[in-house]
């Protein structure tokens, strides 16, 4: 599914966090949201889920306007901070989240088995959450986003604390999901993961800098390496501002 | 039946210091409370002068208390008791009356008092004073006629405190942003929660009037099974008001912080200080706190020995508490997702 953000604005208070963004995420796509920390990547997923409303603008799925209840069961979101029920046992956060979906029963227990190998969790599924290290937390975090199966998937810095064998592997997970036609929407401040994408998202200070193929993005740069882009950015909008009172 | 009610029961049970401040917490205040406020078998030391008429003597020594006949004359009494710390009281004869001085207004004294009196009557029927009351006779314990309030404080207490952590620990954690991002409806999670919580509410509450009644002895008139009902009222309350207040505190320790303005205000209007007194109409007060309406019904069984026709107001004003709340909960999830 598309997934359409026109002209939003977010503010908290009187801060505004995101400004005036457009773009559109293609369906069936990995598209990632690149940028340094505070620069509003988490506060733009909560946007498009539709956890908050937007200041200004609109936000599509597909064809409907965020946000919306029923088209929560087509959507997948794993939270920055793991948010797990901690007392309770890796399965039994599955069972909790897989049941609120009201997926069947053996569906669900087939389910729970498939995502629990994918995130390679299988020999822990009966330890509580409380005792597990910080990168099985995302593991059991990402594997709670999938189990429903869902249409568009938001993952908020899904790979961080997470070792770069078990990476390669998640992120080969990411590609086969995305073969079975779900778009992604993936935030990163990790810049070798841009290339595991299709399109990318440049954020800088609540503003969208740059949004492009990542193939166009790169050749866009002297050296193909995405980091150039942000330096280049931020030279921008400092000269912007310094500049202006003397022009 | 509700998954989220399950999901609340298992996390409770997993959590071994909550299930034990539901369950056992309660049970020992009760404990210490029946012992602090039970009778007491204290003999109170009583000084008289030498020159105290004989009959009067054997009078005070028929009573269950310590007689100290002192030689000299004691000119100021309370020069005397400053003096002498163990003595409660100095009990002067003269030909123009009796004068008795206590130490200060407290339950030793006012025993020493009442033996006295008891002294005084047996020697002058005439001035012999019988004292009975409509409810609860003279020889019950202050446990008896005040243990109710407890009863409702410590069950509403317990279940309050861990339910707002509970609520407060789902903000702080992500877990409710992250269930509102499911297809679950919003009054689903308060119902949810609140189910969960009942389950042990129940439990509570059996326990806790098993105990009393049959354990602790404390004196019960009426029909168990309406005190029962109370209770569990009261514990849905108590469910529902944790997550509200939860909306105001962003941890555990907050909540903490808020708790003279939640429970301490509410310990005073539950009968505990007698409210026909209290000065300004400020008594009327006691009609926005849930406790109040616990205790008062639990009163009306437990003490008066009335039925369902007595405390169907306070139930009523319980349940009012329990709709305003669960609706306040139910908008306040808004935050997190407007359908
Ligand atoms: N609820 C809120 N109230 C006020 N300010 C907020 C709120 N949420 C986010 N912000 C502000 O919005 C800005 C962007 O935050 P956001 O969490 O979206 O950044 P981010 O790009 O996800 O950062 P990181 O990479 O560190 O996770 C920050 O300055 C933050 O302080
Ligand atoms: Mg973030």
């Amino acid at each position: 599914m598309k997934i359409r953000v026109a002209g939003t604005t977010k503010s908290f208070g009187q801060t505004e966090v995101i400004r005036h963004i457009d773009f559109t995420v293609m369906s069936g796509e990995i598209c990632c949201l690149l940028g340094p920390s505070g620069s509003g990547k988490t506060t733009l997923i909560r946007l498009m889920i539709g956890a908050i409303a937007p200041s200004t603008g609109t936000i599509h799925i597909g064809d409907t306007l965020m946000p919306n209840m029923t088209l929560l069961n087509e959507i997948g979101f794993m939270p920055q901070n793991n948010a797990l029920y901690e007392d309770l046992t890796a399965e039994d956060n599955l069972l909790f989240f897989g049941s609120v979906y009201k997926l069947e029963k053996s569906v669900l227990k087939q389910r729970i088995e498939e995502v629990l190998k994918i995130v390679d969790l299988t020999a822990h599924r009966q330890k509580r959450v409380h005792v597990f290290s910080g990168g099985m937390k995302k593991r059991l975090s990402l594997a709670i986003a999938i189990l429903h199966q869902p249409k568009v998937l938001f993952l908020d810095e899904p790979t961080v604390g997470i070792d770069p064998v078990l990476r390669r592997e998640i992120w080969h997970q990411f590609h086969r999901i995305k073969q079975a036609g779900t778009t992604i929407v993936v935030s990163t401040h990790v810049m070798d993961e841009v290339i595991e994408c299709d399109r990318a998202a440049l954020i800088y200070e609540g503003t969208l800098i740059e949004y492009d193929t990542v193939d166009n993005l790169l050749a866009k740069t002297q050296t193909g390496r995405v980091e150039e882009l942000f330096i280049l950015a931020s030279d921008q909008l400092k000269e912007g501002t310094t500049h202006e009172p003397l022009s | 039946m509700n998954h989220l009610a399950k999901r609340v029961i298992r996390q409770t049970l997993n959590d071994k210091r909550s299930v034990m401040m539901i369950l056992i917490a309660p049970l020992l205040l009760l404990t210490l409370i029946y012992l602090l406020l039970g009778d007491t078998d204290y003999v109170p030391v009583i000084v008289i002068e030498e020159a105290t008429p004989q009959n009067l003597v054997t009078a005070l020594n028929k009573q269950d208390i310590e007689l100290i006949q002192e030689k000299q004359t004691i000119t100021s009494p309370k020069t005397y008791l400053t003096d002498n710390e163990h003595v409660d009281a100095v009990f002067l004869y003269s030909d123009n009356g009796f004068d008795m001085t206590l130490r200060e207004p407290s339950t030793k004294s006012s025993t020493a008092a009442k033996e006295i009196q008891a002294a005084l009557s047996s020697i002058n029927p005439a001035s012999k004073m019988e004292t009975s009351y409509v409810h609860g006779s003279t020889d019950q314990s202050t446990f008896d006629s005040l243990g109710y309030v407890f009863l409702s404080l410590f069950s509403f207490f317990m279940v309050f405190v861990i339910s707002a952590m509970a609520f407060v620990k789902e903000r702080s954690e992500g877990t409710l942003e992250r269930l509102l991002m499911t297809p679950i409806k919003r009054s689903e999670v308060i119902l949810g929660y609140t189910m969960g919580y009942s389950v042990f509410a129940i439990a509570q509450a059996i326990l806790i009037v098993l105990y009393t009644v049959y354990i602790l002895q404390m004196s019960s008139n009426g029909n168990i099974f309406l005190v029962l009902l109370v209770l569990l009222l009261l514990a849905t309350t108590a469910v529902l008001f944790g997550a509200t207040i939860s909306v105001f505190a962003s941890s555990a320790l907050q909540v903490v912080q808020l708790i003279p303005f939640t429970i301490i205000p509410q310990v005073f209007f539950s009968g505990l200080i007698s409210l026909d007194l209290i000065p300004y109409h400020l008594g009327n007060l006691s009609y926005i706190m849930p406790i109040f309406y616990g205790a008062s019904a639990i009163k009306e069984i437990m003490v008066y020995g009335n039925g369902f026709d007595a405390i169907w107001g306070y139930l009523s004003g319980l349940l009012l508490y329990i709709l305003v709340l669960y609706t306040i909960n139910v908008r306040a999830l808004k935050k997190f997702r407007n359908a």
